[in-house]
């Protein structure tokens, strides 16, 4: 009997699902605005709350991480084993592929085994009818015991009735039986089960603690279970051999060879697929955007009009937006003269102005862009066309996507390296992650070099970026031994994005920005107005003054400018006009070319910013963290010298 | 039998062995790749890339690299 405790007041609902089930989508629609999707396997690594009313009743729904079984393999797929697990929820909402249904019924399974509440939500139903896949959900609810209900999520469609099966199915409590498997892999179980001692932390039940036991082969948990109670170890191995030597595998496959057979008996019990395999034109798109050949110029396409829409976007917005700005300072300035006064409100100019006329128009569209990209499935498109470049930098496809995600933002991207199996891979990757440009080092590219030097310039800058990125990685990967375990990853079928979803997204994704960085950015830009007017600055540029005068040739009022860069790239530009003191227009009265030149390179590549470091620090490790300090530091430092030398403008 | 990288495109092909390191076939296993499975090469990439593997049971795509691919052995099955 569970009791009421404070944290359980609500009852607890977790989605969980395959990879691409469309579960976020699912989960989205049920909380509002809440949950990220997309069309990557591996997006939601942490796993998301939220409170619903249902009737009158709040349930808190959690929306765990796409795993294809309950053994870990990964760091997502733990996250959902944790909730599973530890906490023991009272309702799970299985959401599945309905076009993929043999598959996805595997998990399924696995779930049933836990023996807590269920419900089945068979998912994208008009996918599988397209397909030719006729299912008789009563009878596949007969089969696994658990109720069935079809929806349609990026329709909304039969989210009402998923819900109110929820309230019925908590309301009831029952635990499920499993569906039984062969007699002899059944006995074996038994035989575990009853040698389980009394005082082992059982898991759901017996029998699935018993299954996990033989499962977790070759695993951590072996060699904890042989210093705890080395007796069973070795009856657990005896039963492992016996299940080895009759079916010729090892005993976990055994197992997942059970779990699959039955899969696919109920899969052909409850369904019919009426025709073959149609090939419709999403089917052409596809062949075309993974041919050998044209996929690479789509790809090359694709990344040219990204970058295009952006700067088309961003630019005009930006000058709109600057124009009232510069206005409004320079009506302070006559106003209020030298002034305190003038200084803070200057500052929150900066700062707020900073935020909304010089970052999101970058940032709105990038982030657009980047849903829209991830929901169609391009990006698992992406890194499968870019692995065997990725292998000459000692990497594989699965890398793509954190680095794709880094163009908008190195935080998401580090989070996302969560997806790599291998810590080899995930040290690698997320050293590399600083080293792309994010949107705020694109805004400064674009804001500094695009419209002091070209284009072209820009263009340049970028590509030599790109170069960077993999000659760092050579080096990298040459202190690892061990070569990269290689690419294995779904690729989900291409969809028709949803208009809605994308912008939930990339709302999503600037409520973190407005609420986490904007306060910095203005927060800052108080301080160096202040740091200003109580010339303290002074000080924090005399410190700097060996590196940015001596080394860099640059002004040395840019000092302080660095050290808020460290806070937030895009405030080294808002701060650098501030500290020379002139407009955005009136820059180059100040600095050379060569100048501007040398300071964006410097500012793009020296020290991720705070919040890259900070979830370096927390994910990866605080080694890794201040290492890649140091070797951003020291590669901005070489090339910015390199940029002084050879550039002569 | 023959490993997945010698194999011909869009011929079906019966899964004999996964061959590797238990990390490697349990990750393979999860995303349906079981013995006597059939499945098809549906496209390669340039460059000795990796290769576009569709499970024609569970009618799903996954992309393998070179190195995961040689030790999935196979043997076409005739029609």
């Amino acid at each position: 009997m569970r009791l009421l405790t404070n944290k359980n007041i609500f009852p607890d609902i977790i989605f969980i699902g395959q990879p691409n089930s469309g579960k976020s989508t699912l989960f989205n629609a049920i909380a509002g605005l809440k949950a990220e999707t997309s069309n990557f396997p591996g997006t939601t690594v942490e796993h998301t709350h939220s409170k619903v009313n249902v009737e009158g009743k709040i349930l808190n729904i959690i929306d765990l991480p796409g795993t294809y079984t309950l053994n870990p393999s990964d760091e997502a797929e733990n996250v959902a084993l944790t909730h599973v697990f530890v906490e023991k929820p009272d309702l799970i909402i299985n959401v599945i592929d309905a076009s993929i249904l043999g598959r996805s019924l595997e998990l399924t399974l696995e779930l049933i085994e836990l023996g807590y509440p269920m419900i089945v939500a068979l998912n994208m139903m008009d996918l599988a009818e397209k397909k030719g896949i006729k299912i008789d959900t009563d009878k596949l609810a007969r089969i696994l015991g658990v109720p069935v209900i079809p929806t349609i999520a990026s329709h909304g469609r039969g989210i009402k009735d998923l819900l109110y099966a929820a309230l019925t199915v908590l309301g009831k409590m029952k635990t499920l039986a499993p569906i039984k498997w062969s007699k002899d892999v059944e006995d074996r179980i038994l035989e575990l089960e009853q040698m389980i001692p009394s005082d082992f932390p059982i898991v759901a039940n017996k029998r699935f603690t018993a299954v996990k036991m033989i499962e977790a082969e070759k695993l951590l948990f072996d060699k904890m279970l042989m210093e705890i109670n080395p007796s069973l170890k070795e009856a657990l191995d005896n039963i492992r051999r016996a299940l080895e030597e009759r079916h010729n595998s090892p005993a976990y496959e055994v197992i997942a060879a059970e779990r699959h057979h039955l899969a696919l008996k109920i899969f052909e019990e409850s369904s019919r697929v009426t025709r073959g395999r149609k090939i419709g034109w999403l089917e052409r798109v596809d062949d075309v955007i993974m041919h050998p050949i044209l996929g690479y110029f789509i790809l090359i396409g694709v990344f040219l009009v990204f970058f295009f829409i952006i700067f088309n976007v961003g630019n005009p917005l930006e000058e709109l937006l600057l124009g009232p700005l510069n206005s409004l300072r320079a009506y302070l300035s006559a106003n209020l003269g030298r002034s305190l006064l003038f200084y803070l409100a200057e500052g929150l100019i900066q700062g707020i102005g900073g935020g909304v006329a010089i970052v999101l128009p970058y940032f709105i569209p990038l982030l657009f862009l980047m849903s829209l990209m991830e929901d169609i499935g391009y990006l698992a498109r992406a890194s499968f066309l870019m692995d065997t470049f990725m292998h000459r930098i000692g990497l594989h496809g699965n890398s793509v996507s954190p680095f794709i995600l880094g163009f908008g933002c190195n935080v998401p991207a580090v989070v996302s390296t969560r997806i790599l199996e291998s810590r080899r891979d995930k040290i690698i990757t997320s050293l590399l992650i600083p080293f792309v440009p994010c949107s705020a080092r694109t805004t400064i590219i674009l804001a500094l070099i695009a419209f002091y030097l070209g284009p072209i310039w820009a263009l340049g800058f970028y590509i030599f970026n790109i170069f960077l990125l993999g000659l760092l990685g050579r080096i990298i990967s040459l202190f690892f031994k061990d070569p990269s375990p290689g690419l294995i990853l779904e690729i989900p079928t291409l969809k028709i994005p949803s208009v809605k979803n994308m912008a939930s997204k990339t709302y999503v994704r600037l409520k973190s920005f407005i609420k986490f960085a904007w306060p910095i950015l203005i927060a800052g830009s108080v301080v160096l107005a202040l740091l200003q007017f109580f010339h303290l600055d002074r000080y924090i540029n005399l410190i700097l003054s060996p590196l940015v005068e001596k080394a860099l040739g640059l002004p040395k009022e840019l000092g302080v400018t660095l050290v808020f860069g460290f806070l937030r790239k895009e405030l080294s530009l808002v701060m650098m006009l501030q500290a020379l003191g002139v407009s955005y227009q009136g820059l180059m009265s100040v600095v050379s070319q060569q100048q501007i030149v040398v300071f964006a390179i410097f500012i793009s590549f020296f020290i991720p910013c705070l919040s890259t470091v900070a979830i370096l620090w927390k994910e990866i490790g605080k080694g890794i963290a201040l290492l890649s300090m140091a070797l951003n530091t020291a590669v901005a430092f070489i090339l910015s010298l390199l940029a002084r030398l050879i550039i002569k403008l | 039998m023959i490993s997945l990288t010698q194999a011909p495109y869009n011929k079906q092909l019966r899964i004999v062995d996964i061959q590797g390191g238990h990390g490697v076939r349990r990750r393979l296993l999860s995303l349906g790749f079981h013995k006597n499975h059939i499945i098809e090469l549906d496209s390669r990439s340039i460059l000795r890339g990796p290769i576009l593997v569709r499970d024609l049971t569970s009618d799903t795509s996954v992309a393998l690299g070179r190195g995961i691919a040689q030790k999935i052995m196979v043997e076409i099955v005739d029609e």
